[in-house]
């Protein structure tokens, strides 16, 4: 067994799991979707992002481009949330939340490509 | 399989060549980030759960926003203080911890980023990427020179002076950053690497279109044999220029494709014997081969037909005896060891260094002495010796390390072998102009009278300096009229250097060759019949190099130099010529 696959795995799916945490319930209802969770997911998110660093293959260039897009979606998600929540006079709205919650569901995409990724990989490992 | 493996990781090692630099940032900075985002993570989410009060007392915690803004310019050391409103002990508490933590954290990834950029790994990948941009973006034919030594740094500057395009690499960075501070016009492109690693040569721009040539010249005789392999291999192509002074490395040299092949003990040979045996050609070769507006030299001083000795039987010494047995003059051979000299030689055995040994060989009666071994305090002290015996001996004397020059040059010898000089003139005429090279070679064959003839030519016509020389290449496109008359079979060179303002008028130049396809005329007489698409190397004056250019280019011109017609540059005056 090796550890740095288990680590690796650990976060990829972990990222999947937040992501999704956060963008189950009502799209429109801030109170159903928990902020530690959005954050939660970028931190893992950006750990996922630089674990794949410096992989020279085509499935570690692939594994990077899923996290970069699901960083980039997830990190537009907060910045949107921290706008209407702090610098919006009238508060978040339930027309604000949808629009982070459904830039959340863009990388909950890009989060199950990886997964999918993930599990190809291991699918694909001959033991020799 | 196994073929397509293998081609398949050769070219996932190319691709990754070329991003090594930005790879090796990136995992290198793996860790420092990992460490960043998660103190960084740590401390925000601590701090949106660390109670507080408002002004007015009400319990109040920090959202995600203000905690992670607060924690920005916390960990970057700026420091805005204590807002939206004054912190309570218990967030003072969670921030001290926070400050070291995250400070720690960037200090750990600026210093990873820091002796990132001094690791040397890291300098060369990102050199190397540098040097393999800029050869992909050369635009113009280049030559690759592998080795910059001695012998390359004197044939790039000559190369660089005929604005000609190089290539280099060496093994050795001191050579390449003394490339570096050497102030070419061109920029030379220089790298570290190995002529043995074809994937060096590669980088260094053997597959690249505009590769024209390539030149081992490194002191190692089997780099320079992988160098022409691999040329040979990948770019059958290409003209290549190899050095050895080993005579088996030069038969496996000659295994691969049709090298030229530079011995400079050979050369060396070849110009001395041509001084001796002929002496003219000599100068008719220095003379046209060195830079423009240069006096031709008077006859050099020749030792005349007699005895020769050879001190030192090693690679040169023994070159040289069998370059003069080949001519029939008689040598001695003065060495300590019992090789086995070929017939005719009378062998001295002893260290010439000895004057006893000297005093033997009877240089009273030589005519010529030449201190050859590999040893240049030895070859110096045979030297003043063998003065001492005859002040009229003619001196030939190896020179083995470019540091001596100056001894060498005090005790004013006849003649002194340089090899890496040698090396790069000799590269540089042949590169430098192709059919001066066919000229030069053709002359040596040739004998004192014939060079004697030729020299009076030129300089009856193009005075004592030396001549410019230009190339022409007779194909007609522009000049209809100089078309037909190749295609007639009966245009003669001579009607073609008869001066376009007054045709019986002889241009004051001289044509050294005529070549067409493979073969070529050396120093074509009148009578030559020239035909569509030769090409004659010409000697003489800038005006006849003008004159003869306006002849070939228009068609009027044409007409009266060459077939004495008079023909109007008008339609009117050409129709009414035509009548007449």
């Amino acid at each position: 067994m090796n550890l740095e696959k288990v680590v690796f795995g650990f976060f990829v799916l972990l990222a999947a799991t937040l992501n999704f945490g956060f963008f189950i319930g009502d799209i429109d209802r801030p109170e159903l979707h928990n902020i530690y969770e959005l954050m939660g997911a970028v931190v893992v998110n950006l750990i996922v992002v630089v674990l794949k660093f410096g992989d020279r293959t085509q499935m570690g260039a692939i594994h990077l481009a899923t996290s970069l897009v699901a960083s980039l979606q997830l990190i537009i998600a907060a910045a949107v949330w921290a706008y209407y929540n702090n610098a919006d006079p009238m508060g978040i709205s339930g027309a604000d939340m949808s629009s982070v919650v459904s830039l959340s569901g863009g990388a909950l995409f890009a989060n199950i490509v990886s997964v999918v990724l993930l599990v190809i990989e291991t699918a694909s490992f001959r033991r020799t | 399989m196994s073929q397509h493996s293998t081609s398949l990781s050769l070219q996932a090692e190319d691709n990754a060549q070329s991003s090594t630099a930005v790879f090796l940032v990136l995992r290198r900075m793996r860790a420092p980030l990992l460490v960043l985002i998660l103190t960084f993570s740590l401390s925000v989410f601590g701090m949106t759960l660390m109670p507080g009060r408002t002004p007015d007392g009400k319990p109040w915690t920090m959202d995600v926003f203000d905690s992670f803004y607060f924690m920005s310019y916390t960990a970057s050391t700026i420091g805005y203080g204590e807002i939206p409103y004054p912190f309570s002990p218990a967030q003072r508490l969670w921030v001290t911890i926070c400050i070291y933590l995250t400070v720690i954290a960037w200090a750990y990834a600026i210093g990873a980023v820091l002796a990132l950029l001094g690791d040397k790994g890291f300098k060369t990948a990102l050199s190397a990427q540098r040097f393999t941009r800029v050869v992909r973006h050369i635009r113009e034919p280049f030559q690759l020179l592998v080795g910059f030594g001695q012998a390359g740094e004197l044939l790039a500057r000559s190369l660089d002076d005929m604005d000609r395009r190089l290539v280099a690499i060496d093994t050795d960075q001191s050579r390449i950053d003394a490339l570096e501070l050497a102030s070419f016009h061109n920029d030379v492109p220089g790298h570290v690497g190995d002529g043995r690693n074809p994937e060096e040569l590669i980088r260094a721009g053997l597959l690249n279109p505009y590769c024209s040539g390539v030149l081992a010249l490194t002191n190692d005789d089997e780099c320079n044999l992988a160098v022409v392999m691999t040329a040979a291999l990948l770019r059958p192509d290409l003209p290549v220029v190899a050095r050895t002074t080993s005579r088996s490395i030069a038969a496996r040299m000659r295994d691969f494709g049709d090298p030229r092949i530079i011995d400079p003990f050979d050369l060396f040979g070849d110009e001395l014997l041509l001084d001796v045996t002929a002496p003219d050609t000599a100068r008719l070769i220095n003379w046209l081969t060195s830079p423009a507006g240069k006096h031709l030299t008077p006859l050099p001083h020749t030792p005349g037909r007699g005895r020769w000795v050879v001190c030192g039987y090693g690679r040169f010494g023994r070159r040289l005896t069998e370059d003069l047995l080949r001519h029939h003059i008689p040598v001695t051979v003065i060495t300590p060891t019992d090789d086995d000299l070929p017939e005719g030689v009378t062998h001295l055995r002893g260290d010439a260094t000895h004057p006893d040994v000297l005093r033997h060989a009877d240089l009273a009666t030589a005519v010529a002495l030449a201190a050859a071994t590999d040893n240049d305090t030895s070859n110096l002290s045979m030297i003043v010796a063998a003065r001492r015996e005859n002040a009229g001996l003619f001196m030939v004397a190896r020179q083995n390390q470019p540091v001596n020059a100056p001894l060498f040059h005090a005790l004013h010898l006849d003649a002194t072998l340089v090899p890496t000089q040698l090396v790069a003139r000799e590269v540089a005429a042949r590169i430098g102009d192709p059919l001066l090279w066919r000229f030069v070679e053709g002359a040596r064959r040739e004998d004192d009278a014939w060079s004697q003839h030729l020299l009076a030519r030129l300089e009856h016509d193009c005075g004592e300096n030396r001549p410019n020389l230009w190339q022409e290449h007779l194909d007609g496109t522009d000049n209809p009229p100089l078309a037909s008359w190749l295609a007639s079979g009966e245009g003669r060179l001579g009607d073609l250097l008869r001066d376009p303002d007054d045709r019986d008028e002889r241009l004051h130049c001289v044509a050294l060759l005529l070549k067409r396809s493979d073969q070529s005329v050396l120093a074509p007489d009148d009578d030559e019949v020239l035909r569509h698409g030769d090409r004659l190397l010409l000697a003489g004056t800038s005006d006849a190099q003008r004159d003869l250019d306006n002849t070939l280019g228009v068609a009027q011109l044409f007409e009266y130099a060459v077939r004495g017609h008079r023909v109007g540059s008008s339609w009117v005056w050409r129709t009414l010529s035509r009548r007449s």
